[in-house]
């Protein structure tokens, strides 16, 4: 395109390919599309909840609801019984961890699973700063873990009669066996209902496997520990030694004795074949809701999602066959929003008026949908651009499984009426069945339905081909405008080299003027990877309050900034041109683009939902970048509102502030303080979201190339 | 070098022929040789049946391709003139809640894949590839006799396809397709081949109308579930299995044959016409234009029943000798105007049969033969109106002559 637009300004070739033509069209009016492009991605970006489609089962083995549910009466008793017997084991005051998960594996030992018992030390949330792209299973890091940090996981495997043993489905309920809540016992009978049931059922085709987290250190961090040892089979000695690390371990192993069944509790660690889909079974406290309420968390670790299938056979299942609520993730606090609800009425009469010029035409929502799918996609791409996974099913994503969190929601306390209870043990365990009769069904791994994809209510969705436009729309501005400063830069280069002709090594240099722009934009980025690393260092500090780590991290930032600049790009080793080598600020601000423009797309192609959210941020910013001191000068209407913006966008692009001024806007301004964007940020390297690196070596750069060049002198 | 100068040779005999008989004669007697096997008796039936679909989800195919080979069993058409193709086995499949059982109803009264069940062609051995050499008869030499079609020119065969379709193919093995020419080809390779008598092909696939568009060979009857553009459904779930259990073109086809035994006279039109749109949820097609018989005439167990061959014997402990024995059909108890017609039929091409040899002759000899020929047969020449014909055809040389001067 730059090399088109210079052919322009030659105006050498009067006759031009139509997409070169259209090239220098556009570039040559970059403020009018950069401007209406830019519209247009953000008018797309809110069309998106008109846009979503239905979801529907795209694999045909999956067959939801096609089978009637065998699970009866009989196995929610003794589902009942056993919720009895573990909140009644949490009276006991002694050993009572043991006590539950003995009753457990007793429970699952005598309907004739295997059952074994898998320890795990918890591991510290550490920077690590390679972690990033790599596999999970490279963190095995057993040293100095202290004895009283172990949890145990009980795992309880039942074989397909008939199957071929290669393929598996997991179920999870996280259970902590110190302090039995109600709520993790009943989601443990719910799991044990539909577990008794196809112990005998003659249609299983892959094994199941029943794994009871140990959520005492975090419910992620159990169902990853097992994972990881699932995956990445040990031969050498190590569990044995692990074992005879920490002597109190022998309490669990000293009730195999205890047991008076014919199969024995096996030590080392149990598998089953590959896992073709997860499910979490939680639930939750007493919901205000009329109905018993379902609600589905997808969300993995960099917006990574489970296949569109998987969420549409639970939700079929729970609306259709068992009568639930379902529900996805929202903001509520953008129910009540104003101007989303007049543009919600503004879509709706848009959509009634293109229904009246064509029947045929299905466009539009009611106001009322256009709200709610606009919360509930907001919270999905706000979940998603975190990066961080909404629940224990994100730890199977990083093997590629597919995984979901269901978390039931009674209409009234479990505790005060047990047939309720029972009632609704029995509506989930026929959902869990339903589920795994459908997986079961399934020939090969989930992949005929999307992988990318925004939700904006529990059976409708946004595939990638749709929201991609958005985002294409919304950078599009970026490589526009970049070109035409170029092109502007070098056109008034080369009258100037006309009226007055200056030796030709100037000219070269002249041409190559843009590279001392590209080598401060590349120091820049540099400076913002080595931002991204401090914390690395800054973690290894003892006591250090997240107010504390923030300032240290701010000032080794602008410390390093200046070091960098002196050491690199300091005027000094220029000194021996004959001309001022300071970059002017047009060249500086197209690579400024180019950098941005570059970020973004690679960032898109990681995660979709953080280059989103990150263009809404800094597109305005990046465009609107001119020097303050002319602004200032001129002294125009014009000029000093466009020196207000640049000082407030600049203002709030800044990270730590975009930050605080997003949560203030979401959660309000209660009780923010700096030190929460340094544990918003540690979370964020924890769980290796690459929203980090988006915004230390993407965001950070592009917004002090940007200041740079608000306060440039020219 | 040898087979071109044949060829060559044949050529140049097909010119002169040609030109000596005209285009129209020509192929009028390509027709004769054509229908020549019509006038041989009807002596043996096939059955080719196809189940083309694997996976679990796909259950009402394979039980489709059962019932139908379980009717046309009970209606006499003995195993080893089946041959039956199922690309899966849905009875030993983990999911099958009755092991080693499949049904075709939810109420589980008949299991179909019980003692007397001969797969010739099971799993991955059911390809397109497969499928074409079994209607073409073009094996290699060590596949066995069982898994062959050995049909003659004598054969009512009935082609029975089911499986997930398009327009003008259908899917095998959800890997490959057999494509509507492929089909027609390997039809007209058996009819060349002498393979069969009639053939009634029966798909009952999504658009399976549009496998039917490239037939061209005569003696072939085809229906399917549907028409271009409709789907084909299936009758109904059972929720006990978890699958659907049979397809709805089938489901009513069974129905209509439950009604029927060996010696059943129902017609082919009374099953055509037994197809309810509205139950079928689409609309049967019948391509008839291939077949020369009224189908009002024709049995259904012309292709669904078999022919018996009896061996009559004077006493019954005497060894009978094969000589005296006499093959016949089992006579239906058709209505005496099919009987008539039949007779008729026969009449006419015996006729017939006496110019096709004689044309077939033309071919094969020169010129003088061809004369040498002709001159017999005038001598044979009893009747007037032979005699006619016989007249005509030499004249029309002479009519040629004057086209080739005016050249």
């Amino acid at each position: 395109m730059a090399e088109s637009g210079s052919e322009t300004a030659a105006g050498a070739k009067p006759k031009r390919k139509p997409i070169v033509w259209l090239g220098i069209f556009l570039i040559s009016h970059s403020f009018f599309f950069s401007v209406v492009f830019s519209a247009a991605g953000v008018v797309a970006l809110l069309l998106l909840p008109v846009l979503a489609k239905n979801t529907y089962i795209s694999e045909n083995a999956l067959m939801p609801g096609s089978a009637a549910s065998m699970l009866s009466n009989q196995e929610v008793a003794e589902a009942s019984r056993l919720v009895s017997d573990l909140t009644s084991s949490n009276l006991k005051p002694l050993g009572s961890a043991i006590g539950s998960q003995r009753i457990l594996a007793q429970h699952m030992s005598n309907l004739g699973a295997e059952v074994s018992f898998h320890k795990f030390h918890s591991q510290r949330n550490q920077f690590h700063p390679l972690h990033f792209f790599s596999s999970p299973d490279s963190g095995r890091v057993e040293q100095n873990v202290s004895c009283s940090m172990h949890g145990v996981n009980t795992v309880g495997i039942i074989r397909a009669p008939r199957g071929d043993g290669k393929e598996a489905i997991v179920l999870v309920t996280p259970f902590n066996s110190a302090k039995v809540n109600p709520n993790e016992a009943f989601s443990l009978g719910i799991a044990y209902s539909v577990f008794s049931l196809l112990n005998r059922v003659p249609w299983l085709a892959k094994d199941v496997i029943w794994l009871v987290a140990d959520s005492q250190f975090g419910e992620y961090a159990a169902v990853s520990a097992w994972l990881r040892d699932y995956h990445t089979p040990v031969f050498s000695g190590l569990g044995t030694l692990d074992a005879e690390m920490c002597p109190e371990s022998n309490n669990l192993y000293g009730m195999n004795e205890n047991l008076s069944t014919e199969r024995a509790i096996y030590d080392g660690f149990k598998r089953a074949g590959t896992m073709a889909a997860a499910l979490v079974i939680k639930v939750a406290d007493q919901s205000e809701q009329f109905e018993d309420g379902l609600s589905i968390y997808a969300e993995a670790s960099n917006g990574q999602m489970p296949n569109l299938d998987l969420i549409n056979v639970v939700n079929y299942l729970a609306v259709h066959r068992q009568g639930l609520r379902v529900k996805v993730e929202k903001f509520w606090s953008l129910l009540g929003v104003k101007w989303l609800n007049t543009l919600g009425e503004i879509f709706e009469s848009l959509g009634h008026f293109a229904r009246s010029l064509n029947p045929d035409w299905k466009f539009g929502i009611p106001a009322n949908d256009y709200v709610e799918g606009s919360a509930t996609l907001a919270s999905s791409l706000y979940n998603q651009a975190l990066g961080v996974p909404t629940g224990p099913h994100g730890a199977f994503r990083d093997y590629q499984v597919d995984a979901i969190t269901l978390e039931i929601s009674p209409k009234i306390s479990l505790l005060d009426n047990i047939a309720r209870r029972n009632d609704l043990l029995l509506r989930s365990g026929r959902l869990i069945e339903g589920v795994i009769r459908s997986v079961n069904n399934l020939l090969e791994k989930f992949h005929q339905s999307f992988f990318l994809y925004l939700l904006t209510s529990p059976g409708k969705f946004v595939s990638v081909g749709v929201y991609m436009i958005a985002f294409a729309l919304l950078v599009a501005p970026l490589p526009l405008v970049a070109t035409s400063l170029y092109v502007d830069a070098s056109n008034s280069d080369s009258s100037v080299k006309k009226e007055k002709p200056s030796p030709s090594a100037i000219i070269t240099r002249e041409s190559w003027k843009w590279l001392y722009a590209a080598k401060k934009a590349f120091i820049v980025h540099l400076w913002g990877s080595v931002v991204s690393l401090l914390p690395y260092f800054i973690c290894q500090m003892p006591s250090c309050t997240p107010t504390t780590s923030f300032i240290i991290w701010v000032l080794l930032s602008v410390l390093s900034l200046v070091l960098m600049y002196m050491v690199l790009a300091s005027p000094s080793s220029h000194t021996n041109e004959s001309q001022p080598q300071r970059v002017e600020w047009p060249i500086l601000k197209s690579v400024t683009l180019s950098a941005a423009f570059i970020g973004l797309c690679l960032m898109s192609v990681i995660n979709f939902a953080t280059a989103e959210i990150g263009g809404l941020l800094m597109l305005p910013m990046c465009l609107m970048a001119h020097p303050l001191k002319p602004d200032v000068k001129a002294r125009s209407k014009r000029t000093l509102s466009r020196a207000v913006c640049n000082l407030v966008l600049g203002f709030i692009g800044f990270p730590p502030v975009a930050f605080i001024v997003l949560k203030g806007a979401f959660e309000g301004l209660g009780s923010t303080n700096v030190g929460d964007y340094w544990s918003w940020v540690e979370s964020l390297w924890a769980w290796n979201s690459a929203t980090y690196l988006y915004i230390g070596m993407v965001h950070l750069p592009c917004w002090a190339l940007c200041i740079h060049i608000l306060f440039h002198r020219s | 070098m040898r087979t071109f100068f044949n060829s060559m040779a044949a050529a140049a005999v097909a010119v002169a022929a040609f030109l000596l008989l005209g285009p129209s004669t020509v192929g009028k007697s390509m027709a004769f040789a054509s229908s020549s096997s019509e006038t041989t008796m009807h002596t043996n039936n096939w059955a080719v049946l196809v189940c083309t679909s694997r996976f679990w989800f796909n259950y009402r195919h394979m039980a489709n391709t059962l019932s139908l080979y379980r009717t046309v069993k009970r209606l006499g058409i003995p195993d080893e003139r089946i041959i039956l193709m199922l690309a899966d086995d849905m009875a030993c499949n983990a999911r099958n809640k009755y092991p080693a059982q499949v049904f075709n109803n939810e109420n589980h009264r008949l299991n179909l894949y019980g003692d007397n069940v001969e797969v010739d062609y099971r799993g991955y051995e059911v390809t397109v590839e497969n499928f074409l050499r079994v209607l073409t008869g073009r094996h290699e030499n060590a596949v066995p006799r069982s898994k062959r079609l050995l049909s003659d020119e004598g054969s009512h065969i009935l082609l029975y396809m089911t499986g997930h379709g398009g327009d003008e193919f259908l899917k095998f093995q959800d890997s490959e397709e057999l494509q509507s020419p492929d089909l027609a080809d390997a039809v007209k390779q058996m009819k060349e081949k002498h393979r069969f008598k009639e053939l009634l092909i029966m798909v009952d696939t999504c658009q399976a109308a549009t496998l039917f568009n490239q037939l061209q060979s005569p003696g072939v009857l085809a229906i399917g579930s549907s028409m271009k553009g409709e789907n084909s459904y299936s009758h109904h779930l059972d929720s006990d299995v978890g699958v659907s259990v049979v397809d709805r073109f089938t489901f009513y086809t069974l129905a209509f044959f439950e009604r029927l035994n060996m010696y059943d006279n129902a017609s082919l039109s009374s099953l055509f016409t037994s197809y309810n749109p509205s139950l079928l949820m689409s609309t049967a097609y019948y391509r008839t234009d291939l077949y020369q018989q009224h189908l009002e005439e024709v049995a259904v167990t012309n292709f669904f029943g078999s022919v018996m061959e009896t061996i009559h014997t004077d006493s019954a402990y005497k060894a009978p000798s094969r000589t005296s024995s006499s093959r016949a059909e089992v006579k239906m108890p058709f209505d005496p105007s099919v009987n008539d017609n039949e007779r008729r039929v026969l009449a006419d091409s015996d006729r017939r049969d006496h110019i096709s040899d004689l044309k077939n002759e033309d071919q094969q000899g020169a010129f003088g033969q061809l004369w040498k020929t002709i001159n017999d047969r005038v001598d044979k020449i009893e009747d007037t109106d032979s005699f006619v014909q016989y007249g005509l055809l030499v004249m029309l040389p002479l009519l040629l002559l004057p086209t080739l001067l005016s050249w």
